[in-house]
């Protein structure tokens, strides 16, 4: 069996996740608009941290003589905490780092930062910077397979804890934000002036954020009690590099694996959309649970307190899910107003009542990759 | 690597191209070498001219070994992964795009260019050329590892759908160093 | 017209049509669709900044390219009225 024993988030809105949850909670958002930063000439609304707030938080908790970039710090006090909370041995050889990230340390090819070697751009050099921090010397593994990275990476820890090489999986998935991918995403026109309204009727695009956010999974024999990542996919929609398959088929063939001699969707406590905002991909997402027999299912998303966090996407999202339903709650759908998709979901802007304690986390990315992970608590 | 399991190989470096133990007959050198085998054992698929140099060296090793392995092409399934392995990511377009944006007075970001930023679009390219709807993955580790990469790899195959993947080392840091050691695995 | 020519030979090196030279490229024939050549969203979103960065247009809503990307006589027809370098 595997469950989850630890977690944390690291975002705009807090630093744990208690006080992610409590945000979340009360609609709270760290999106704005931002004119002018990094010389851009549009401007782009993002959740961000505030300027120098990693640096600061990262000085006064963290002590070392190592130099790390921002984008590792996120990673490590997300990390740190989780580590600290499940009491485990993050040196021995039986913990496995894995890492989602879309793009590490990228910002390092506009700007150099003194102390860092050039090669921590390359994403196992700086995963090996992070598992080397906590004195752990297996080769980490780096799992980047876009906006899907989050969910992809539980899947590959659940699968090294289950072939019993490992004891505990440590899941990091991390993003932070740039002009390289603000400039990215513009380019794509995929961004909205605005703050997003995922699956509304007048959304416009999606909202880029950041965050650092860590799952740790451990393997035991007897279950006792807590989450257990029950089932992952990975499906491909094999339709186009960037725009979403009309069909949801990827999704469709993800949730249908992850749902086949599991559960029922009467026993689905709700979906966890990837819910961009985009008029693509809430389209196609609301086809695939459609065809997945889940248009009565409650579905919420999250893109409209975090924006979306790339890598971290996955990883967040999945504990902010489990942390409602140890509440009995599905999470208000911030940003959502008026339906807006072809095919009926069972969605709201308010938070809800379950007693129900299975969920599904939903994601689609780049290459036309789709995920989906079944989550069950005892 | 499984090796046992590995029923076609295929190896593509700078100077040779090697399939199933036979080199192949290649004049050019460097990246010249992954048109030289299109126009020659593919040939009608113009998105290849959009691709960056990783997705075109994944997706002219997968052709070959796809060619070699005989089977009926481009029928859908969803029993096959494609999960590739290297250590430089996506970063020789990484470089390109950060330099399509570096000048703000002059900023035009290409979406063309943008969109090669993320080492897993190759495995997307290789999924709809050959409707592939199974498992897609890209894994990044410091340096090649025969017991991570196993480890992976047999984990693809706890997904009880997937019977074969198409996996390996795809590495393509710039137009003058790349290599890749592609394989089809059975379960 | 030059500037026909000169678009014909811009959208081939934007779009990376390698197999295509100027003089296969009709003026009137639809760029994208099925009788077109081939051409998909991130090719109209390339033509976007094709646009912006030899003449200047800005399109702020890229849902207008399907019709701004017709053909070239009618993408033509556009920069000419609109251009701004």
């Amino acid at each position: 069996m595997i469950r989850k024993i630890a977690d944390n988030i690291t975002s705009p809105l807090g630093f744990t996740t208690a006080d992610n949850y409590k945000a979340v909670c009360e609609g709270k958002s760290c999106l704005k608009i931002y004119e002018g930063k990094w010389k851009l000439p549009e401007p782009f609304v993002a959740s961000l941290f505030q300027d120098n707030q990693i640096g600061d938080i990262f000085a006064s908790e963290i002590h070392t003589d190592n130099i790390y970039t921002r984008f590792e710090k996120m990673v490590l006090l997300s990390a740190t905490k989780a580590i600290q909370d499940s009491g485990i041995d993050a040196s021995s050889e039986r913990t496995i780092f894995i890492l989602s990230t879309t793009k590490g340390n990228v910002s390092l090819l506009e700007r150099n930062v003194r102390g860092v070697d050039d090669d921590r751009v390359l994403l196992g050099v700086m995963a090996n910077v992070i598992s080397r921090h906590f004195n752990n010397t297996n080769i980490p593994i780096v799992v980047s397979n876009a906006c899907i990275s989050g969910v992809c990476a539980q899947i590959v820890a659940n699968r090294c804890l289950e072939s019993g090489k490992y004891d505990n999986a440590v899941v990091i998935g991390a993003d932070e934000q740039s002009p390289f991918i603000v400039s990215g995403f513009q380019s794509f026109r995929a961004l909205s002036p605005e703050e997003c309204r995922p699956f509304s009727k007048n959304r416009n695009g999606l909202n880029l954020g950041e965050a650092a956010a860590t799952i740790i999974y451990q393997h035991c024999d007897n279950f006792i009690d807590g989450w257990q990542a029950v089932k992952g996919a990975i499906r491909n929609d094999a339709n186009h590099i960037s725009g979403p398959s009309r069909t949801g088929e990827g999704s469709y063939r993800a949730l249908k694996y992850v749902m086949t001699d599991e559960v029922a969707s009467d026993d689905i406590a709700c979906v966890n959309v990837h819910g961009t905002a985009t008029a693509y991909n809430d389209e196609m997402e609301s086809i695939a649970i459609s065809r997945a027999g889940l248009s009565d299912t409650p579905i919420n998303g999250y893109k409209g307190y975090y924006g979306h966090t790339m890598g971290a996407a996955g990883v967040l999202e999945s504990i902010l899910s489990m942390r409602a339903l140890d509440d009995g709650l599905i999470l208000a759908t911030r940003g959502f107003d008026e339906i807006g998709v072809t095919h009926p979901v069972n969605i709201s802007n308010k938070i809800r009542h379950t007693d129900k304690k299975t969920f599904i986390k939903l994601l689609s990315g780049f290459g036309g990759c789709n995920a989906a992970m079944l989550f069950s608590k005892r | 690597m499984n090796m046992k399991k590995a029923v076609h190989k295929i190896t593509i470096t700078t100077t040779e191209v090697v399939v199933d133990g036979k080199p192949l007959d290649v004049t050019c050198l460097g990246s010249n070498i992954f048109t030289e085998l299109y126009r020659k054992y593919v040939n009608d698929y113009p998105k290849y001219f959009k691709m960056d140099i990783l997705c075109k060296l994944g997706f002219i090793a997968t052709e070959l070994l796809l060619q070699t392995e005989g089977k009926v092409r481009f029928e859908p399934c969803e029993d096959r992964a494609v999960v590739f392995f290297n250590r430089s990511s996506s970063l020789h377009a990484d470089k390109s795009f950060e330099s399509n944006i570096c000048n703000r007075e002059s900023f035009y970001p290409s979406p063309a260019m943008f969109v090669y930023t993320l080492p897993n679009i190759v495995t997307g390219e290789i999924a709809i050329r050959n409707k592939y709807y199974g498992e897609t993955n890209f894994i990044v580790i410091e340096k090649r590892d025969e017991d991570v990469l196993e480890n992976i790899i047999d984990g693809v195959f706890t997904d009880n759908m997937t019977t074969s993947v198409v996996t390996g080392w795809l590495e393509a840091e710039s137009e003058e160093e790349f290599n890749a050691e592609i394989y089809i695995i059975e379960k | 017209m030059e500037l026909k020519e000169e678009l014909k030979g811009k959208i081939i090196d934007a779009l990376n049509l390698e197999d295509i030279v100027v003089t296969d490229l009709e003026d009137d024939a639809p760029l994208f669709g099925e009788d077109g050549l081939g051409l998909d969203s991130i090719d109209a979103l390339e033509l976007i900044v094709l646009l912006e960065k030899n003449y200047g247009i800005k399109i702020s809503d890229p849902k207008e390219g399907k019709n701004i990307f017709k053909s070239v006589n009618v993408m033509a027809d556009y920069v000419e009225k609109n251009r701004k370098k």
